[in-house]
């Protein structure tokens, strides 16, 4: 281990490693003492000197040479208190910090469970210092009779005098008080626990008006509390800061897995009741009415009002289907026609059996992931909405399960050809949440952001050449039909960014 | 009907305070029922809590300490810790000057501590008793201690002349409370059978002379307490009921009894005597209104029995 020689780099390392794996913090309030760092490195700019002084003197050889090459004027020395190279890139605020503990002549073992030890007693005794002790004396002498009098002289009693209270008044002056139904989870309060593990989560109140979600209830419950108690104890937080916002029984609620910017993933079962909270590693949970959930989650098809050009075979009769499938040779005429069905009124409620009917309007991709494999999706684009319905749903695998997404044709901003390869192309739709909000609240579905300025997401897809095309064709087709406020946010931000920057549309197309 | 207008919850002097079996001290917003702040109790169950005389501070014994929290700051431990003695300190309790504080305990003491700062004498007292003490209560002429404890014997100890008085109302019982009333006319105690004595203590010279006899509780009595106006008496007992007599022919008021409710183990009276706080072994604490007998407020976030609670009310 030639390379970790190095007593600067060792404890930096050691310090680093106790830091990032203690999540407590404790071990960086120890190792927060002196700066060893500073220290280090005056020490080796004066062994420097003297080696560089040493050098001048006798310049054949001496012991220390084998740090460097020899006859380089500008040869770098090297002493046992410089850090590697590298170091003072990585850290610059703490170029070579040290274990405080540690002499200057060996690194010590790590002693991990002593240091701790020694963390807990400093904690105390800074806890200790704050707090004044007093120890029971024994009366020195007995107190003469002006003492005696002075402190224990009898008082007369007199009759207390009739007085109005102030919390009699405050109960009259407080008579609604909405969190008392959610009053039994109270208990699982985790930041009035001292000493009991607890866990903090950040909760998306989607369940509310659009307007009551602009930021996450932060509720901090204690480590064992079960995943329904953390639903009533946020519920209990939610209604002593909002006694205005009524909130229905914790019963009805349930928490699912959300993105840190309050996108909840219907296409995840909520979180099991029972469990307690300390099983789960999320910390961004999105609360949601479980009876909405399940008509997303068992029924994606029945999202009828998002898929109104795919009507209900009772409704719009088979004969129209037939005649939709027997369109075939252009996706316009084909919008057009959907067009002409939505303006009919023949907003029914799509099923599994117009689905299958209408099969080839769905298209089958692959879905490309950041990290994961690709995933097959079926991609249904619509007048109104754009799905994504992962195809393999693997409910074994929780994690790697795919996602399912509902876009309002509102809330697509974009949709481009990225790059063709020899067999497949990619491409690629922008979506912004912000502007799925009024869609999602029209439809029931809950999917909200609320941010002040627009935020864009993406899709990357991958087919066949000639789908990418249709499937890219028709979704701009709609686009240019809609013209949606999103649609024309991004063009014209697109715009910009090419005047402002010609690299632009090769770096966003990386 | 006083004519200084309607106070604000802004910066009220209202504090109900509870503690228990949790190392856990709780502040309450006592009219929304939303605890405010808790405080660290360590190692120790919290046996009893009082609020010092300026309203401060509110004091707390248990195991070994009597620990004193700051209520106004958002510190969780406490500012000051008196300690030295060996067992389990069960009342706590100031002269309402706040010049001393009395405490008495498993060590078969009751101590009076200096609590004044920088004085020339110390006023320490202590007094010993044949067995362990659970109850100590002070005369409301300052000048006389009760002390109860496990042999069932009440002592009145005289601070001026270090006297002392014995008073045996029930053979082989522990006492378990004395309350005296504001009037400083009548003193009650609770003992370990349920039964609760009253003695009247308004004669001249004022000697303790056997008033009433109440089969209170049928099971372990708890304790005991005079409203502010010394009509009421409430008795707490193991039998899940706080009960409330009248002092005027000790009939029994009201029977403050609940489903969830287990062991009562302390209660306090507002300031008009309307309305009763509650501590149970269900880890809640209660507000009862004393009129209608109802349930007004529930205080939930203990994970164990409240077994202590203090309040203090402000008059407007």
């Amino acid at each position: 281990m030639a390379t970790y020689d190095n007593k600067a780099w060792l404890l930096k390392n050691i310090r680093d490693a106790f830091i990032a794996t203690d999540d407590t913090g404790l071990c960086e309030i120890v190792m927060a003492g002196d700066d060893f760092s500073k220290i280090f490195q005056n020490k080796a700019i004066e062994e420097r000197k003297r080696e560089r002084d040493k050098l001048f003197y006798e310049p054949s050889t001496s012991k220390e040479k084998e740090s460097g090459t020899d006859d380089d004027e500008d040869r770098e020395v090297v002493t046992r208190f410089d850090p590697y190279p590298d170091m003072e890139d990585s850290d610059e605020d703490e170029p070579c910090p040290s274990y405080p503990r540690f002499t200057n002549e060996m690194a010590h073992r790590q002693r991990s469970n002593t240091a701790q030890w020694l963390d807990k007693k400093e904690l105390a005794l800074k806890k200790a210092a704050k707090i004044k002790i007093i120890k029971w004396e024994d009366p020195p002498t007995q107190l003469n009779p002006e003492q005696m009098a002075e402190v224990f002289a009898k008082i007369e009693v007199k009759k207390p005098e009739k007085k109005k209270s102030l919390l009699t008044e405050q109960l009259k002056n407080c008579p609604n008080l909405p969190h008392r139904q959610y009053l039994e989870y109270a208990k699982f309060d985790g930041t009035a626990q001292l000493g009991l593990p607890v866990k903090s989560f950040k909760i998306f109140m989607t369940i509310l008006p659009e307007k009551h979600q602009n930021y996450p209830l932060i509720v901090c419950v204690i480590a064992n509390a079960k995943i329904k108690d953390l639903i009533g104890f946020t519920c209990y937080k939610y209604s002593i800061d909002h006694p205005e916002v009524s909130l229905g029984s914790v019963h009805d609620y349930g928490l699912c897995i959300a993105e840190d910017d309050g996108e909840v993933d219907w296409a995840f079962p909520c979180l099991d009741n029972n469990e307690p909270c300390s099983k789960f590693g999320f910390t961004c949970l999105g609360l949601i009415d479980v009876k909405r959930k399940e008509n997303i989650v068992h029924c994606p098809y029945d999202l009828s009002s998002a898929f109104q050009c795919f009507p209900k075979a009772s409704v719009s009769g088979q004969s129209h289907m037939t005649s939709r499938q027997n369109t075939g040779g252009s996706d316009t005429s084909e919008i057009i026609k959907a067009m002409n069905t939505v303006t009919e009124g023949n907003r029914g409620l799509s099923n599994r059996s117009s689905i299958d009917a209408s099969q080839d309007k769905l298209y089958r991709v692959q879905m490309l992931h950041k990290v994961r494999a690709n995933t097959p999706v079926q991609l249904g684009v619509t007048l109104d909405a754009i799905e994504v319905v992962p195809l393999v749903t693997n409910k074994h695998a929780f994690w790697a399960r795919p996602k399912y997404f509902l876009h309002s044709i509102n809330s697509i901003a974009w949709c481009q050809i990225l790059e063709a390869k020899s067999n497949k192309t990619i491409f690629r739709i922008v979506y912004s949440p912000n502007h799925d909000a009024t869609f999602n609240e029209r439809n029931n579905t809950a999917n909200i952001n609320t941010y002040p300025t627009a935020i864009y997401k993406k899709h990357d897809f991958e087919t066949e050449h000639d789908t990418a095309r249709k499937i890219v064709e028709k979704v701009n087709t709609i686009l240019d039909l809609r013209n949606s406020p999103c649609h024309r946010e991004y063009k014209m931000v697109k715009e910009k960014k090419q005047q402002t920057r010609r690299s632009f549309h090769t770096k966003h197309l990386s | 009907m006083s004519g200084e207008g309607a106070s604000t919850g802004a910066g009220s002097q209202v504090a109900l305070v509870t503690g228990g079996y949790d190392h856990t001290i709780k502040l309450w917003q006592a009219h929304s029922g939303v605890c405010l702040r808790t405080m660290q109790h360590p190692d120790s169950q919290v046996n009893d809590l009082e609020i010092n005389p300026n309203g401060q501070m509110v004091a707390a014994c248990g195991y070994q300490h009597i620990r004193m929290y700051d209520l106004a700051s958002a510190n969780p431990d406490p500012v000051l810790n008196y300690e030295g003695i060996v067992k389990n300190i069960s009342r706590v309790g100031f002269q309402e000057n706040g010049q001393w504080m009395y405490t008495g305990g498993e060590d078969c003491t009751a101590r009076i501590w200096d609590i004044r700062v920088g004085h020339a004498f110390q006023c320490q007292r202590i007094f010993q008793v044949p067995a362990p003490v659970n109850a100590v209560v002070l005369h409301p002429d300052q000048s006389q201690i009760m002390v109860g404890g496990q042999s069932g014997i009440i002592h009145i100890w005289d601070l001026k002349t270090d006297h002392n008085e014995q008073l045996i109302p029930e053979a082989e019982a522990s006492i378990q409370d004395i309350a005296i009333d504001p009037e400083g006319k009548l003193m009650a105690a609770v003992n370990n059978k349920g039964n609760c004595y009253v003695w009247s203590l308004g004669g001249s010279p004022p000697r303790p002379v056997p008033h009433k006899h109440l089969q209170a509780h049928k099971k372990y009595g708890l304790r005991c307490k005079f409203s502010y106006d010394s009509t009421m008496l409430v008795t707490t007992a193991g039998d899940n009921t706080a009960r409330v007599w009248r002092t005027s022919d000790w009939t029994l008021l009201q029977e403050l009894r609940h489903d969830a409710q287990r062991w009562v183990w302390d209660a306090a009276f507002t300031l008009d005597s309307r309305y009763l706080f509650t501590g149970s072994s269900d880890s809640y604490g209660r507000l009862w209104d004393l009129e209608k007998g109802t349930l007004e407020r529930e205080y939930c976030g203990h994970q164990k029995p409240i077994t202590a609670l203090a309040f203090r009310d402000q008059a407007v």
